[in-house]
C-alpha cells in the first residue's frame, strides 16, 4: 500500500510539474511536495509505522522519488529562468542607430597647437622654453641687440610706449638678453611669445602677435650649424620631404644673416596660390648672434659664438590650417574654435 | 627700389635672363622682389616723321599724312589726331604691329584712302601713363625734336624692359641706385663693371666759380657741400635716351635740367638739387638753422620751419630744406640763365628728424635716411655736369666748390682667414677668400699666415667688423655651398619646467571638461572697463602712443575680452559656450625703477551651460590638493548675491559668479553669464610639481550618519560645515551635503541642509557611543551657534 502511496505521489507530482508556467508556481509545487508539510515529507515522516522488513525498501524508493522530484524542480527551474533571461534580452532590445548622447570636449586654441608643436620639436632638440615681461626695457628690446639709436623701429609710429624707456616689446628676442645676462652658456631656448608693434588690423596685421625665437650659445657653434638646426625644424614640422633654402638677409642682432625659406607645404614645391606659384614660402629669419649682442650680455664673443632665429606663430596657424584672415584667430567665435579639435 | 634690367646691362655683362638674374641677386643678398615686363605685347610700332599733312577728302576730322620712315621709305597715314604737326616725330603702329592691348594694327582703306598704320598714344606704346602729364597721354605722342627715325618703339623707348623691384635691407644704402645693384651684379656674376663717364675738371684752365659763389657751412650735420656753377643753354625735354630710364623707374621726365638731377640720383644714389642762380640773388650759400616760421617748398606748399631744422639760405633767407626739398624762390624755370647744383651730405638723423616734424618724405630725404657717404657728392655732381654739358642743357662756369672739413679716412679690417672658415663652418683657401672680397671692390692685402687686411671703400659703411667679412665671403660664396651640420659640444636637456608643465596640465583638464581655449588681445579701453563697473579697481597701464582710444589700456583682468566675446558668440546666435584663456595681465608697478607688473590668470567663463555651481565645480576641481574656501563676495562685476572670493590658506586667489545684470545689459550678454578670474601665478605656485602621495586603503570599516538640520535662510552652508568639520579629529572621514530644502513643513525663512558623514578610524572599528558623542557635540554646537535645529524624520 505504502508503495502504491508512492507511486501515487510521484504521478501526482509529474501531471503538476507539467503545468507549471513560472517561478511561483514552481515554488508552490516545491513546497506541496517537499515542504515541511508537503506530501512527500509527511510520507516519509509516516514511515516510522512501518515493519522492519518493509522499512529499508519503501525507504530507499521513497529517497529515490524524492531525489527524482528535487531534481525535476531544479530543470524546470533552470527551463523557466533561462525562458525569463530570452524574453528580457528580446524585450530590451534598443535601435542602436539612434544617435548617442553628446559628450562636450572643449579645444585647443590653433595657436596654441601650433605653438605646442613647435615646442615639442625644440623641446627634443634639447631646447628649454623661456619667457619674459612683455613689458620691456628700451635697453633690453633695442639697445642690447645692436639696434641704431636712430632706427625706425624704435619711432613712436611703429612701437607701443608705456614710458620712454619701456616699450611694449616689439619681438621675443628680449627674452634672449635676460637669459644671457642671467646664465652662463651653454644656452638652447626658445621663448614664443606675444609681441606688439603699431599696426592697424586687417587680414595679415595686428598690433598683438606672436613669435617664437631661438638662441644657442656654446662653444665653437658655426653657421653649418645654424643651417643644419633649422633644416631639421623644418624636417620635423612639415616632413621629410621638405627642403631648405637659406637667402642671405640682414638683422642688427645677426651677422651674418639669412632667412630660410622651405619648400611650400601645400603644394611640396610644385607651385601653387599659397606659395604664388613659387615652390618656397618664406618660414624664419636667423643668424650667427652679433658680437655687440654677446658683448651687450656679458659673453665673450671670442670665446663663444652661437645663433638665434625667429619666426611668426601666426602666420604659421594660418598657413597650417589654410586661414585666410588673421582676425579669425582673435575673434574666437565658437564656430571657428570648434574645427581644432 | 626699382631697377631697369636694360640700365644694369649698360654696366655689367648680364648673359642670364632676367629671371635667372634675379635669382642669383637674391641668392647673394640682394633680394629681388618682383620682376616686371613693361609690355610684352607691343610690336613693329615705329617712329616716323610728319613731313605732309592734308585734309582728308572724304572726312572733315581726318588728316592725311606723309610720313618718312628713313632709307627713302614715306607711307601715307591717315589720323584724327589734332596735335600732329608738319616736322612732328610720332609713333607708328605699320601693317601687322601690336600695340599694348595685344591688339593687331593693320593697314586699311579709311574713307577710300589708303593709310599704312596708326599714329599711337603713350599708352598704345605700352608705356605707364602716369609717368606722363594727362594731356600728353590723350593725344598723339610726339617724340623730342631729334629722335632717330625709323627706330621701333620696342627698343628706342625700353618697351622690352624688366623692372626689378629690390628689397634693399637697411644696411645697404650704397644700393639705393642703379650703380650700386650693378656693383652687387658684378659681383655675384663676377663681372667687371663699367665705369660712368664723369666731367673732367682737367680740362678747366683758371677757376671763375669764385666770382659768383661763396658756400658757407654752419651747421655741422652737414658734413659735405659741394656746389657747381653752370650756364643755361635752353631748357627742353631730355633725349629719350634719358627718358626712359627715368620711365623704367618709375619717375616722370619733366625737362632737361630737372631729368638730369633725378637720372643721377637713380644712377648713383645721390640726391642733388638745381637752384635758379639769379634768384639766389646774393651770391652765397649758407647751411645753418634759420629763425623764419614759414617756407614756401616747390611744391608750393608753405612748411613750418623750427630753429631746428637744417636749411640753406642765402645768408639772408632760406631757398631750401637741406637734404629734403627745394624752395620756391629759387625754382629752376623757363627763364633761368645759370644755376647752381648742389651735391651734399647731410647727416641722416638730421634728415629724419625734420622730415618726420614736417611731414614731408622725398626721394631725397629718404636716400639720405638709408644712408649715403660723403664720397659720392663730387663724383655725382661731375656726373651731372657731364651729362648736362652732354645734352646741350649747360656749360660748366670752371671751377669747383667743395666743403669737406673731415674727409672720412678708409677703414680697414684685419681677419684671420681661418677664423672666417670655423665661423661658417666652411673650408675655402686663403687665396679664395682674397678673390671673393675682391670681387666686392674691397682692397684686401694678404697679411702673414691666415690673415689678411681688407680696406673698406667710402660707400661699405656697413663693414666694420670680422663677422661682416665673413657675410661677405659666405653671401658670394653662396649660403646653399655652406653644408648643413648639427651642433656639437655640450649635451643638453630639453624639458618642460614645472610651471609649464602644469599649465599644461590645467589646460588639458578644462578642455575635457568642455571648454574652449581663446586667445584674445591685450588691449582694452576705459569703457569697457567702465561697463564692466572695474574703475575703481585699479588704475591700468596706459599705453602713451595707443592706435586708438579703444586699445589704449593694458588690461588688468582678462574679463573684458571673455565677456566681448561672449557677447560676440551670442548674438552670432551659437547656441552655448564654454571659454576658458590663461594669459597675462598688466599692472602699474609703484616702484618706478621697475617694469609694470605682469601676472597670468586664468580666466573661465559660461553661458547656456550650466550654473553657478557648475561653474564652482571646475574650480573645486581645480582646488582639489589645496584646502579651497569660498565666501561671499567679489568684484563689483557680478550679481551683488551670486558672487564668490577663492581662498586658500587665508590668500585670496581670485572670484567668481554670475555677471550682473547691468553689465550683462551694457555689454549685450545673455541673461545669466558665469565667470571666474584666478591668479593662476598663485595657481601654479600651489600645485606646480604636485606629486601624488599613496594612502593605505582602509581596513576598518566606515560609519555613516545623516544629519539634517534646519536653519535661518541667511546662514551661508559653510558655517555648518565649519562646525562640522571642528570635530574631524582622527575619526570623520568625509562630510557630504546631500540635500537642500525650503518649503513644506519648513517655516518661509529656514533651510534645511541634510549631510550624510562618515565615520572611519584608520586603525581600529568605532563604536557608536564614540560616534554618538561626536554626533552630538556636533548637534549642540549648531543649536548654539547657528540656532540650528535638528530636522523631525
Amino acid at each position: 500500500m505504502d508503495k502504491d502511496r508512492l507511486d501515487q505521489i510521484k504521478q501526482d507530482f509529474q501531471e503538476q510539474i507539467n503545468k507549471i508556467g513560472n517561478i511561483k508556481e514552481l515554488d508552490t509545487l516545491r513546497v506541496q511536495f517537499l515542504g515541511k508539510k508537503g506530501v512527500m515529507t509527511q510520507f516519509m515522516k509516516g514511515m516510522g509505522k512501518l515493519s522492519k522488513a518493509e522499512r529499508p525498501i519503501i525507504g530507499k524508493k521513497a529517497n529515490e522519488i524524492r531525489t527524482e522530484i528535487q531534481e525535476s524542480l531544479e530543470k524546470v527551474k533552470n527551463d523557466i529562468e533561462k525562458k525569463m533571461l530570452e524574453a528580457r534580452l528580446e524585450k530590451e532590445k534598443i535601435d542602436v542607430t539612434l544617435p548617442g548622447r553628446t559628450c562636450h570636449c572643449g579645444v585647443h586654441h590653433p595657436l596654441n597647437i601650433v605653438t605646442s608643436e613647435l615646442e615639442d620639436i625644440f623641446l627634443g632638440m634639447g631646447f628649454s622654453i623661456v619667457d619674459g615681461p612683455e613689458i620691456e626695457w628700451v635697453k633690453y628690446n633695442f639697445d642690447d641687440l645692436n639696434m641704431p639709436k636712430d632706427h625706425s623701429s624704435r619711432d613712436k609710429q611703429e612701437s607701443f610706449y608705456y614710458r620712454d624707456d619701456i616699450v611694449l616689446r616689439t619681438q621675443t628676442s628680449p627674452v634672449q638678453v635676460r637669459t644671457m645676462r642671467a646664465q652662463k652658456p651653454p644656452l638652447r631656448i626658445i621663448s614664443p611669445g606675444r609681441v606688439y608693434r603699431s599696426d592697424e588690423i586687417d587680414a595679415t596685421h595686428s598690433p598683438v602677435f606672436h613669435q617664437m625665437e631661438g638662441l644657442v650659445i656654446d662653444k665653437g657653434i658655426a653657421m653649418s650649424d645654424l643651417k643644419g638646426t633649422m633644416d631639421l625644424f623644418a624636417k620635423k614640422l612639415f616632413g621629410n620631404k621638405t627642403k631648405t633654402k637659406f637667402r642671405p638677409h640682414q638683422f642688427y642682432f645677426t651677422e651674418p644673416s639669412a632667412e630660410m625659406d622651405v619648400t611650400c607645404f601645400k603644394c611640396g614645391g610644385v607651385g601653387c596660390p599659397v606659395c604664388d606659384n613659387s615652390g618656397w614660402v618664406e618660414l624664419l629669419g636667423c643668424g650667427m648672434v652679433h658680437p655687440n649682442v654677446l658683448r651687450a650680455c656679458g659673453i665673450d664673443p671670442n670665446e663663444y659664438s652661437g645663433f638665434a632665429f625667429g619666426l611668426g606663430l601666426d602666420r604659421i596657424a594660418l598657413t597650417k590650417y589654410g586661414i585666410s584672415d588673421l582676425r579669425l584667430l582673435f575673434e574666437n567665435d565658437a564656430r571657428f574654435l570648434s574645427q581644432f579639435n | 627700389m626699382l631697377a631697369s634690367f636694360n640700365w644694369l646691362k649698360e654696366f655689367v655683362n648680364i648673359d642670364q635672363d632676367v629671371q635667372t638674374f634675379g635669382d642669383i641677386l637674391t641668392m647673394s643678398g640682394t633680394k629681388v622682389e618682383t620682376i616686371t615686363p613693361i609690355n610684352e605685347n607691343v610690336k613693329g610700332i615705329v617712329t616716323g616723321k610728319i613731313i605732309e599733312i592734308k585734309k582728308h577728302p572724304n572726312a572733315d576730322h581726318l588728316y592725311l599724312c606723309t610720313v618718312d620712315f628713313g632709307n627713302n621709305k614715306t607711307l601715307p597715314i591717315v589720323t584724327n589726331a589734332q596735335n600732329v604737326f608738319e616736322g612732328a616725330i610720332v609713333p607708328v603702329a605699320l601693317d601687322g604691329a601690336i600695340i599694348d592691348t595685344g591688339t593687331q594694327i593693320n593697314a586699311s582703306e579709311v574713307r577710300d584712302v589708303r593709310s599704312e598704320g596708326m599714329m599711337c598714344s603713350v599708352k598704345e606704346m605700352g608705356l605707364d601713363t602716369s609717368l606722363f602729364n594727362k594731356e600728353a597721354t590723350q593725344k598723339v605722342y610726339i617724340f623730342p625734336q631729334g629722335t632717330e627715325i625709323g627706330a621701333d618703339v620696342r627698343e628706342l623707348y625700353w618697351v622690352n624692359d624688366h623692372v626689378i623691384d629690390i628689397e634693399l635691407t637697411a644696411n645697404r644704402g650704397d644700393c639705393q641706385s642703379i650703380y650700386g645693384i650693378a656693383k652687387e651684379a658684378a659681383a655675384a656674376l663676377d663681372q667687371p663693371i663699367r665705369p660712368v663717364e664723369l666731367y673732367q675738371t682737367s680740362k678747366e684752365q683758371n677757376s671763375e666759380i669764385e666770382n659768383y659763389l661763396q658756400v658757407d657751412v654752419k651747421d655741422d650735420h652737414c658734413k659735405r657741400y659741394t656746389a657747381k656753377v653752370l650756364k643755361v643753354n635752353k631748357i627742353e625735354p631730355s633725349p629719350i635716351w634719358m627718358q626712359r630710364k627715368l620711365l623704367n623707374s618709375g619717375v616722370r621726365p619733366i625737362n632737361n635740367i630737372v631729368d638730369v638731377t633725378n637720372y643721377v640720383m637713380i644712377e648713383l644714389g645721390q640726391p642733388l638739387h638745381a637752384f635758379d642762380y639769379d634768384n639766389i640773388g646774393t651770391k652765397k650759400i649758407v647751411v645753418s638753422c634759420v629763425q623764419n616760421p614759414t617756407f614756401t617748398t616747390l611744391d608750393g606748399e608753405e612748411r613750418k620751419i623750427d630753429d631746428q631744422m637744417m636749411m640753406i639760405t642765402n645768408g639772408e633767407k632760406p631757398i631750401a630744406i637741406a637734404g629734403i626739398m627745394g624752395g620756391l624762390n629759387s625754382e629752376i624755370t623757363e627763364k633761368t640763365q645759370f644755376m647752381v647744383l648742389e651735391s651734399a651730405f647731410f647727416d641722416k638723423t638730421s634728415i629724419r628728424t625734420t622730415s618726420r616734424k614736417l611731414g614731408l618724405r622725398t626721394e631725397a630725404s629718404s636716400r639720405y635716411e638709408k644712408g649715403s657717404y660723403a664720397e659720392l657728392c663730387k663724383m655725382a655732381s661731375l656726373r651731372a655736369t657731364y651729362l648736362l654739358e652732354k645734352i646741350g642743357a649747360c656749360t660748366a662756369v670752371p671751377g669747383f666748390i667743395d666743403i669737406y672739413p673731415n674727409p672720412e679716412e678708409k677703414f680697414s679690417i684685419t681677419v684671420d682667414c681661418q677664423w672666417v672658415n670655423q665661423y661658417l663652418g666652411i673650408h675655402i683657401s686663403k687665396e679664395d677668400m682674397i678673390a671673393i672680397l675682391k670681387r666686392l671692390f674691397l682692397e684686401v692685402d694678404a697679411l702673414e699666415g691666415e690673415k689678411i687686411k681688407v680696406t673698406v671703400p667710402n660707400d661699405r659703411q656697413d663693414l666694420r667688423i670680422r663677422e661682416d667679412i665673413a657675410e661677405e665671403v659666405a653671401r658670394i660664396y653662396g649660403y646653399d655651398k655652406i653644408p648643413n651640420t648639427l651642433m656639437q659640444g655640450s649635451t643638453l636637456i630639453g624639458h618642460k619646467t614645472d610651471a609649464q608643465q602644469y599649465q599644461e596640465q590645467v589646460e588639458n583638464l578644462l578642455i575635457g571638461a568642455g571648454f574652449y581655449q581663446t586667445m584674445t588681445t591685450s588691449f582694452t579701453s576705459q569703457k569697457i572697463i567702465e561697463s564692466m563697473r572695474l574703475q575703481d579697481n585699479e588704475a591700468p597701464v596706459k599705453i602713451l602712443n595707443p592706435l586708438g582710444e579703444d586699445t589704449s589700456i593694458m588690461r588688468f583682468t582678462l574679463a573684458g575680452q571673455q565677456l566681448e566675446l561672449i557677447s560676440m558668440n551670442y548674438n552670432r546666435k551659437n547656441p552655448k559656450g564654454r571659454f576658458f584663456e590663461i594669459a597675462a595681465t598688466y599692472h602699474v608697478n609703484s616702484n618706478s625703477d621697475e617694469l609694470p607688473i605682469q601676472k597670468k590668470h586664468l580666466v573661465l567663463s559660461t553661458y547656456h551651460d550650466g550654473d553657478f555651481y557648475d561653474l564652482k565645480g571646475v574650480i573645486e576641481m581645480l582646488f582639489q590638493h589645496q584646502n579651497v574656501r569660498f565666501e561671499a563676495g567679489g568684484r563689483e562685476l557680478y550679481h551683488p548675491g551670486r558672487k564668490a572670493v577663492v581662498t586658500v590658506n587665508g590668500k585670496r586667489i581670485g572670484d567668481f559668479g554670475e555677471i550682473h545684470p547691468v553689465v550683462a545689459k551694457q555689454l549685450s550678454l545673455p541673461k545669466r553669464v558665469y565667470l571666474a578670474e584666478l591668479d593662476f601665478d598663485e595657481m601654479i605656485a600651489l600645485n606646480a610639481g604636485y606629486t601624488a602621495k599613496f594612502k593605505s586603503l582602509p581596513k576598518y570599516p566606515a560609519s555613516q550618519r545623516d544629519l539634517a538640520v534646519v536653519i535661518d535662510i541667511d546662514v551661508p552652508a559653510v558655517k555648518v560645515e565649519d562646525v562640522i568639520n571642528r570635530h574631524r579629529g582622527d575619526i570623520i572621514e568625509s562630510v557630504k551635503l546631500f540635500d537642500v530644502y525650503q518649503g513644506e513643513q519648513i517655516p518661509d525663512d529656514k533651510k534645511s541642509l541634510a549631510y550624510t558623514i562618515t565615520f572611519r578610524h584608520a586603525d581600529r572599528t568605532l563604536k557608536d557611543r564614540e560616534i554618538n558623542k561626536v554626533m552630538n557635540a556636533i548637534v549642540s554646537e549648531l543649536q548654539d551657534e547657528l540656532q540650528a535645529q535638528l530636522r523631525d524624520e
